[in-house]
């Protein structure tokens, strides 16, 4: 009788906090609908981009997969105050990012990470990568080996370097889900089947790919 | 002769046509995508990564004399395995994972055109 009574409202307890997240998810939708983010963002998957043209059409990164690749924290924080990602204009080879993206209200935000955060992707497995303080082999591979700093920023002990073309990758410790990076590399064609970025299946090993994420994982 | 009949034999007809147009891979389009990165948009080593912490000056394909030392064999194996395939940096990364065959052979064109050169034979 006694575990019953206290077993009983947790379980009140937990089919609340579920729905009501489930409800936040739903407010979130709504307000990603009506602030009309699906202009620039496609939210439905698997890609459907099979030329360079498709690729150019798109007016914005496609967030199918939002709740696989980033960290819910870092997107409720810059749906609220973004502040650019890539240096240059979203699929620009010479234009600089001008900046200045839809920015959500402190009490949108919220819910809109909840809805990004339960799109999916089954390709990212839990708990792949492991991250650690530092990688020194995957370390290798970015900055020498198969040199991702050509066109990713990363942070150094000055400051940061790399090349302009890809994504910023300072900050990526909290932005992007490790598991993602790793299934990113493994999976090209499911993510982003046409993209500036080569193909490393079949050039870097599996294990390339796990050091690497994990380094990456480690970008403040 | 039946139309459906008509309508097959135009198929048959323009199939090749049809099938010969999505091969023809358009190598301006590609350099622009894939390559303009770091060589430039008009082929003179000055992408956007080429800042100041680039180790080694992406190859300028207008330069024809440079150009002339390599042969098509060349830029198509730095092309599909990267530049330590012709001990050059490892910053020139591996295509052959991600473009055809056809859409390689459009490149090596393409950069024939830039140097207005054929290069070295063999
Ligand atoms: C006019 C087109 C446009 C609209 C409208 C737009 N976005 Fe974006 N969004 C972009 C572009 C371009 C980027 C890349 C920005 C960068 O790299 O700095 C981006 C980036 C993002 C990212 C980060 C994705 C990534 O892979 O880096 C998220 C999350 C996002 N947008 C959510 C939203 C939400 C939520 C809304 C609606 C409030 C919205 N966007 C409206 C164009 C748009
Ligand atoms: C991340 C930057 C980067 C990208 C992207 C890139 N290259 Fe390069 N490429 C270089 C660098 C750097 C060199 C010079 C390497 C050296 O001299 O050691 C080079 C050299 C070359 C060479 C060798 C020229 C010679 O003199 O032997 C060819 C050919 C070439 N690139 C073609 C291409 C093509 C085609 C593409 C697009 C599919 C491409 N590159 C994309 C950086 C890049």
């Amino acid at each position: 009788m006694k575990t019953g009574a206290s077993v009983f409202p947790a379980l009140i307890l937990l089919v609340m906090t579920s729905s009501l997240a489930r409800a936040d998810a739903a407010a979130g939708q709504a307000a990603f609908e009506s602030s009309g983010c699906q202009s620039c963002h496609y939210t439905q998957g698997p890609a459907t981009e099979k030329t360079i043209a498709d690729q150019l059409a798109k007016k914005g990164p496609e967030l199918w997969y939002a709740g696989s690749k980033f960290q819910r924290p870092w997107l409720e924080t810059w749906l609220a105050d973004p502040q650019p990602i890539r240096p240059m204009k979203f699929n620009s080879v010479m234009e600089p990012n001008p900046g200045g993206h839809a920015v959500l209200s402190a009490d949108q935000a919220g819910p809109v990470a909840d809805y990004l955060m339960s799109l999916r992707s089954d390709m990212v497995v839990d708990g792949a990568v492991k991250v650690k303080k530092k990688n020194l082999k995957g370390k290798l591979i970015f900055i020498k080996k198969m040199p991702c700093s050509g066109c990713h920023q990363f942070p150094t002990k000055k400051k940061f370097s790399g090349g302009l073309s890809g994504p910023s990758l300072i900050g990526a410790g909290e932005r992007l889900n490790p598991d993602w990076i790793l299934a990113y590399l493994r999976e090209p064609k499911v993510f982003k089947p046409v993209k500036m970025m080569p193909v490393f299946v079949g050039v870097l090993s599996d294990k390339d790919m796990k050091n690497v994420a994990a380094h990456v994982a480690t970008f403040k | 002769m039946s139309r459906l009949f008509l309508m097959a034999l135009l198929i048959v007809a323009l199939g090749p046509v049809f099938t010969g147009a999505a091969q023809a891979a358009d190598g301006k389009a590609l350099f622009g995508f894939y390559c303009a990165q770091c060589h430039g948009t008009e082929g003179e080593g000055d992408g956007p990564n080429v800042t100041g912490d680039f180790p080694v000056d992406p190859r300028n394909f207008t330069e024809t004399a440079e150009m002339e030392k390599i042969s098509d064999a060349d830029i198509r194996n730095v092309i599909i395995d990267g530049g330590p395939i012709a001990d050059k940096s490892p910053m020139m990364p591996p295509w052959g994972k991600t473009l055809t065959d056809a859409e390689i052979e459009a490149l090596v064109g393409y950069l024939r055109q830039l140097c207005n050169c054929t290069g070295k034979t063999g």
